[in-house]
């Protein structure tokens, strides 16, 4: 474990240097509070500190209130060492953010002790933080194919729209449902019904760029958005995602089966500035589509023509077909 | 030379603090013996110019450094200094410096002597 040590005394340094090294630490040493500082922040700085409490620069107790500011880095276990006795000052220190203090010239067992406390505490906080993550990662994704769930995907689906009406780029929205799915549960279980699910998801991931989004969004329905995707290339583009499940058999305990999908394909450019969940009930028409004109391909959402939108486009031109 | 007869160091204290490591009691007693000199200067000037703030930061870093190498009386010494110069009481910081070098007598021909020792 690393650890930093703080002290412009050269002689204290070294003890404390060789007395943790020996002790199984990595051990990184710096004479002043603003080096110490510099030497907390970044990704792989020490979680524990040894900070002398009067130093040049910045004293030990100011370095604490300092890194105490910091909210977005895992905590600093942090001891003071001090040569004075005072009650008020060691009071001082504790507030200014210490989690504790040792007088000098301290006694090595004591040391290694109170540091034995620290790692204890970080190990408590890692053991938080990955339950955090844990927790974070179940409410944010579906629990059989990991994709970003029905919420989250709706909330990305927002906020990309916002931005590319911003930004006067298109967003391409596919709605992907898969063919005949409640015959594969029926014949083969749901648990074959899984894997189709789970190996539909790896290749929806796989066929689409790494900032784009993929989410389940019902039983076998996904919802794909494609950020900042040029109008001329989506059509393209769904039909690559289309292909990726029809293409090879999914491998399944029931053995290889076929699969395919309908989409339905909407361009953010061709519908003005509409709410998601009108756009989603668009795309969802056009995958209806899909579905009753035979499956297993792409249709794509155009808005019905409204006196408005046809002024000035002549008769029998591409919108009107 | 017999160290132990003069005792300004409690050797016993100092060997348990370094874990009975002869190289690491060696590079104490070399790093004292390099700063130490610059420390004194230091304080001397701090002293004639009766400067209270420079004399209480100075013998507050010795009395680390004695502390550290078991010297308690030098330690000692080097804290009552440190006190008088917070406390303000620049009359008689001349008296207790002098005090001061009295009771580091004998401690430098000891650090030699145990460095001496422990690079045989």
């Amino acid at each position: 474990m690393k650890i930093l040590i703080a002290d412009d005394d050269a002689l204290s340094r070294r003890l404390l240097e060789k007395t943790l090294t020996r002790a199984g630490y990595e051990v990184c040493a710096v004479c002043n509070g603003r080096q110490a500082i510099e030497a907390l922040s970044g990704p792989d700085a020490p979680r524990l500190a040894l900070l002398d409490w009067m130093m040049p620069e910045l004293p030990g107790p100011a370095v604490c209130t300092e890194i105490r500011k910091r909210r977005d880095q895992s905590y600093v276990y942090m001891i003071l060492l001090t040569s004075r006795e005072s009650k008020e000052d060691i009071v001082a220190g504790l507030e200014s953010g210490a989690d504790d203090y040792l007088v000098k010239p301290f006694n090595a067992d004591e040391l290694k002790a109170r540091l034995r406390t620290g790692q204890r505490i970080l190990h408590l906080e890692d053991r938080l933080v990955e339950a955090r993550e844990q927790m974070r990662f179940k409410a944010t994704h579906d629990h059989l194919t990991s994709l970003w769930n029905r919420g989250v995907i709706m909330d990305l689906l927002g906020r990309e729209l916002t931005r590319s009406q911003r930004e006067n780029v298109c967003t391409a929205i596919v709605l992907g449902d898969l063919d005949h799915f409640k015959k594969i549960n029926d014949t083969h279980g749901h648990q074959v019904g899984d894997q189709v699910l789970r190996e539909v998801a790896r290749r929806l991931l796989l066929s689409v760029r790494s900032y784009d989004f993929v989410g389940r969004y019902g039983g076998e329905e996904f919802l794909i958005v494609l950020n900042n995707c040029r109008p001329d290339s989506a059509l393209g583009r769904a039909e690559q995602i289309r292909k990726s499940i029809c293409t090879r058999p999914i491998q399944t305990d029931a053995g290889a089966l076929e699969v395919t999908m309908s989409s339905g394909l909407l361009l953010s450019t061709d519908w003005g500035h509409r709410p998601a969940d009108d756009l989603i009930s668009e795309v969802d028409s056009a995958l209806y589509a899909a579905k009753t004109d035979g499956r297993n391909r792409v249709q794509v959402a155009k808005p019905v023509p409204t006196p408005e939108t046809l002024v000035g486009i002549p008769i029998g031109s591409e919108r009107l077909r | 030379m017999n160290p132990a007869s003069t005792a300004n160091i409690n050797l016993a204290e100092l060997l348990v603090r370094v874990d009975n490591d002869r190289d690491l009691l060696r590079d104490l007693l070399s790093i004292f013996k390099e700063e130490f000199p610059s420390y004194l200067r230091s304080l001397q000037q701090a002293v004639a110019r009766t400067d209270a703030a420079e004399i209480a930061r100075v013998s507050h870093a010795l009395k680390g450094m004695f502390a550290n190498l078991a010297a308690s009386k030098a330690a000692a010494s080097a804290s009552s200094l440190e006190q008088l110069a917070r406390s303000g009481e620049t009359p008689s910081l001349k008296r207790a410096f002098a005090e001061f070098e009295r009771d580091l007598h004998g401690l430098l021909p000891e650090i030699d002597a145990y460095l001496a020792e422990v690079h045989l």
